[in-house]
């Protein structure tokens, strides 16, 4: 895909996302409001019908076979709108199943993934695999990104030594889904305890080399918070800088005084080059030798700096951006969700490091 | 030689083969013994080989890889342009720091405001010769506030006399001539409007030029005073009194291929501190995640040159005006980051001194020195502040003060 086809992506997306999730809306939601929980369903329903969930699935399974660099476009956008989306974890499911599913499996689940009928949630690589080497499951997995909306869970999980994946339906007997409440507000989370559940053959996912797997998965998840946390820093730092221009203290218009014009200029400076980064990190060949060294680099610093950013910008807003009828509130919670999503700076950098060392 | 052409590089057509061809030429033609006789050399040496490597470049036709074929360069196209200084730089080939004016400034300003004897007269003394260029700019009254420059030049006939001094001016001690920004209208109503550009022969009487030692220890830039000198009313760029303009261009032409080597340098470097020098530091997990989170960085800033060098080929004019002021403004910062890093890393072996090693850019290996460098990308051709007060106003639209 060119630049400019992926730029008639993104102002598809943003198209959408102004039309159905206005920033006020977005605030709203966050702060309970009923009527902007009924127009999230709607919201919902147009991701849907847009093929949003089916982007990157293959065309066979019913995708659109878009690329990385278009998933790229997708959360950059959600990110921005802070959009209440559970998408991440149904991206990453298919991304799963494509990679290392069954033949069967992909035949099943993908087209059900693509058309939005079923919404995954998968293990945070930092959890620990359940265990079941029989054919009844017991056991709780946390963390579970989107679980409260999800209808299938892939949860890390071993069988008779083997690492892999256990997909399990939410609907199944002696599941019990848990919601939890994230500090962002646009994102849930779930646990789910598992209470001798009937497991098939065909639920498991077992590659070879589930490590290389779980690689390929975190170089997706990489690029999709990286993607996310730039979208919500763009649009935070884009509203301070207007505010800086009309409100006035002292006389004179805020945005005149030098310590915050180079704040913002630094972080201006900051997110130009975060997106030259994710750019090129999103556009890299599957195959690439660097893919992942980049992709995971790539999360850790434009995460820290949109935390960063959005951080700055609530101190910028002064008591405003301190209330929760404002927006900044939303930009800065999440960018530090997407922060801590698949592992946090130090762990990355670790395997940076590891990675830069064996390259 | 029969045929002194035949050892042209620029006569490769295919980008594969003439980056082959360059590599071939670089494993051939560099001392791999260089940086070791270099280090702690005298400015004499420094200098002498800096020439010598010019004329070694010169030999494959590289003495000016980016130079058009208006300019008497090779007309390269771009994609291997980059690669010229790409390869030098990964081979690790001499910076050649005496030579940045003449190989950089000097044709960006000749070039758009230069008349044709100018340029022909002046650029074949780089191209064909060993012409050092200095920038006299910088004034100890006119430094951020590059507009209050109180050098005066009189219009005297067919001539002008020149009184003022002039300060920070790298290798002037070293130079055949000097870009010397200057004012020729006391009156004018804005202070831009008054300032013209010159060409200023060295060796004219009454110029005096004191060395100056930096806190590298080298003794890079120097002062010059200027008394009763004339410069011929042909020396000058442009018309009078739109010398600031020109100036501008003058200063911008560093941000383009010449920050391309120097920040392929510090990947060189950094990738060969994970994989080859493995300094004992690394095995400390915080310092270890410290040196990781600069991957990302360093990466970003080699994809900012990358879009600029690119976009300067496709003149996309819109992002043409910001990049390069966003590119610097992240590079210059994280070079001294990651350099103070290298230096906080090392210790108090680091803290030992070392003699500097000329030519190498950011990455003489000597990290203190490489630190103490970093600032004259955070000072000089636009500070840091300078910087973000442009990103600030120009561009994101906050008022001025
Ligand atoms: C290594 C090196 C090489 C150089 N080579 C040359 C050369 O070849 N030719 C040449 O002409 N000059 C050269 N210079 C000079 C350089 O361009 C100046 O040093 C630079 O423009 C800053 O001016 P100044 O030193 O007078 O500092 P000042 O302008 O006095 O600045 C002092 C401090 O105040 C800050 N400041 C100034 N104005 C503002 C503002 N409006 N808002 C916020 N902060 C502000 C600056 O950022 C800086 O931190 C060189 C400098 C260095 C360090």
């Amino acid at each position: 895909m060119s630049d400019a086809d992926l730029d008639l992506l993104s102002e598809s997306f943003a198209d959408l996302l102004r039309a159905e999730w206005p920033i006020e809306r977005a605030v709203a939601f966050a702060s309970g409001d009923p009527a902007a929980i009924s127009t999230n369903e709607g919201l919902q329903r147009s991701v849907i019908e847009l093929g949003w969930p089916a982007l990157t699935i293959a065309e066979e399974h019913g995708g659109l076979g878009l690329s990385r660099a278009a998933m790229a476009r997708l959360y950059l956008a959600l990110g921005a709108a802070v959009a209440p989306v559970p998408m991440l974890d149904t991206t990453l499911a298919a991304a799963l199943i494509g990679d290392a599913g069954t033949p069967a499996q992909r035949e099943r689940w993908l087209p059900l993934i693509a058309s939005g009928s079923v919404r995954a949630s998968i293990s945070q690589p930092a959890m620990p695999a359940l265990r079941c080497d029989g054919a009844r499951m017991s056991g709780h997995a946390r963390g579970l990104l989107d679980g409260g909306a999800a209808n299938l869970f892939l949860l890390a999980a071993e069988r008779r030594g083997r690492r892999g994946w256990v997909a399990i339906e939410a609907s199944a007997a002696g599941v019990l889904v848990v919601p939890r409440r994230l500090v962002d507000p646009s994102r849930s989370a779930a646990e789910v305890v598992l209470d001798e559940v009937a497991v098939e053959d065909d639920a498991w996912i077992l590659p070879p080399d589930p490590g290389r797997v779980a690689d390929h998965l975190l170089r997706h998840a990489a690029i999709a918070l990286a993607a996310d946390a730039l979208g919500a820093a763009e649009s935070a730092l884009a509203s301070v800088i207007d505010y800086l221009k009309t409100r006035q203290q002292f006389g004179k218009v805020i945005g005149s005084f030098q310590a915050l014009k180079h704040r913002l200029a630094d972080h201006s400076t900051a997110l130009v080059g975060a997106r030259e980064l994710l750019a090129y990190v999103a556009a890299m060949d599957d195959e690439d030798h660097h893919g992942l060294l980049n992709a995971i680099s790539a999360k850790a610093q434009i995460a820290r700096v949109a935390a960063d950013v959005t951080r700055d910008c609530i101190q910028l807003f002064g008591g405003i951006g301190f209330t929760a009828e404002h927006p900044a509130h939303l930009y800065l919670k999440r960018a530090k969700l997407d922060e801590a999503l698949f592992e946090t700076g130090a762990g990355l950098l670790d395997r940076v490091a590891d990675l830069l060392e064996a390259a | 030689m029969a045929n002194p052409g035949s050892r042209l590089l620029t006569g490769l057509t295919d980008d594969d083969a003439f980056r082959r061809g360059v590599q071939a030429w670089l494993a051939n033609a560099l001392p791999t013994d260089w940086r070791t006789r270099l280090q702690g050399a005298t400015e004499e040496d420094v200098n002498r080989f800096q020439l010598w490597w010019l004329e070694e470049r010169r030999k494959v036709g590289l003495a000016t890889p980016h130079w058009p074929r208006e300019w008497g360069g090779p007309g390269l196209p771009f994609s291997r342009q980059i690669i010229a200084y790409e390869e030098m730089a990964r081979a690790d080939a001499p910076e050649l720091e005496l030579m940045l004016i003449s190989l950089f400034h000097l044709p960006a300003t000749l070039f758009d405001a230069g008349t044709q004897e100018q340029r022909d007269l002046y650029l074949s003394g780089v191209r064909d010769g060993n012409d050092v260029w200095c920038q006299g700019f910088s004034e100890p009254g006119a430094g951020s506030d590059l507009a209050s420059i109180r050098t005066t030049a009189a219009r005297d006939a067919d001539h002008y006399v020149v009184n003022g001094q002039k300060t920070w001016s790298s290798y002037a001690m070293y130079a055949d001539y000097c870009l010397l920004l200057v004012r020729t209208d006391p009156h004018a109503a804005r202070k831009h409007d008054g300032l013209s550009l010159f060409i200023l022969d060295m060796r004219s009487p009454g110029v005096t030029v004191r060395p100056i030692r930096q806190i590298t220890g080298e003794g890079e830039f120097a002062e010059i005073f200027l008394d009763d000198v004339i410069i011929p009313a042909s020396n000058r760029i442009g018309a009078e009194n739109r010398g600031w303009a020109i100036a501008q261009s003058t200063l911008s032409s560093e941000r383009g291929l010449l920050l391309l080597s120097y920040a392929e340098r510090v990947w060189q470097g950094y990738r060969k501190l994970s994989q080859v020098t493995r300094p004992s530091w690394l095995s400390d997990v915080g310092l270890r995640r410290e040196f990781a989170s600069f991957h990302a960085e360093l990466l970003t800033v080699r994809l900012m040159i990358g879009r600029l060098l690119s976009m300067t080929e496709e003149s996309e004019e819109g992002r043409l005006a910001t990049l390069p002021v966003y590119i610097k403004l992240y590079w210059a910062p994280l070079l001294q980051r990651y350099t103070e890093f290298l230096v906080r890393a090392g210790g108090l072996v680091d803290q030992e001194w070392q003699p500097p090693v000329a030519c190498t850019g950011h990455s003489s290996g000597v990290p203190a020195l490489d630190f103490l460098k970093s600032f004259s990308w955070t000072i000089s051709g636009g500070s840091n502040e300078i910087m973000r007060n442009i990103v600030a106003e120009r561009f994101l639209g906050l008022p001025r003060a």
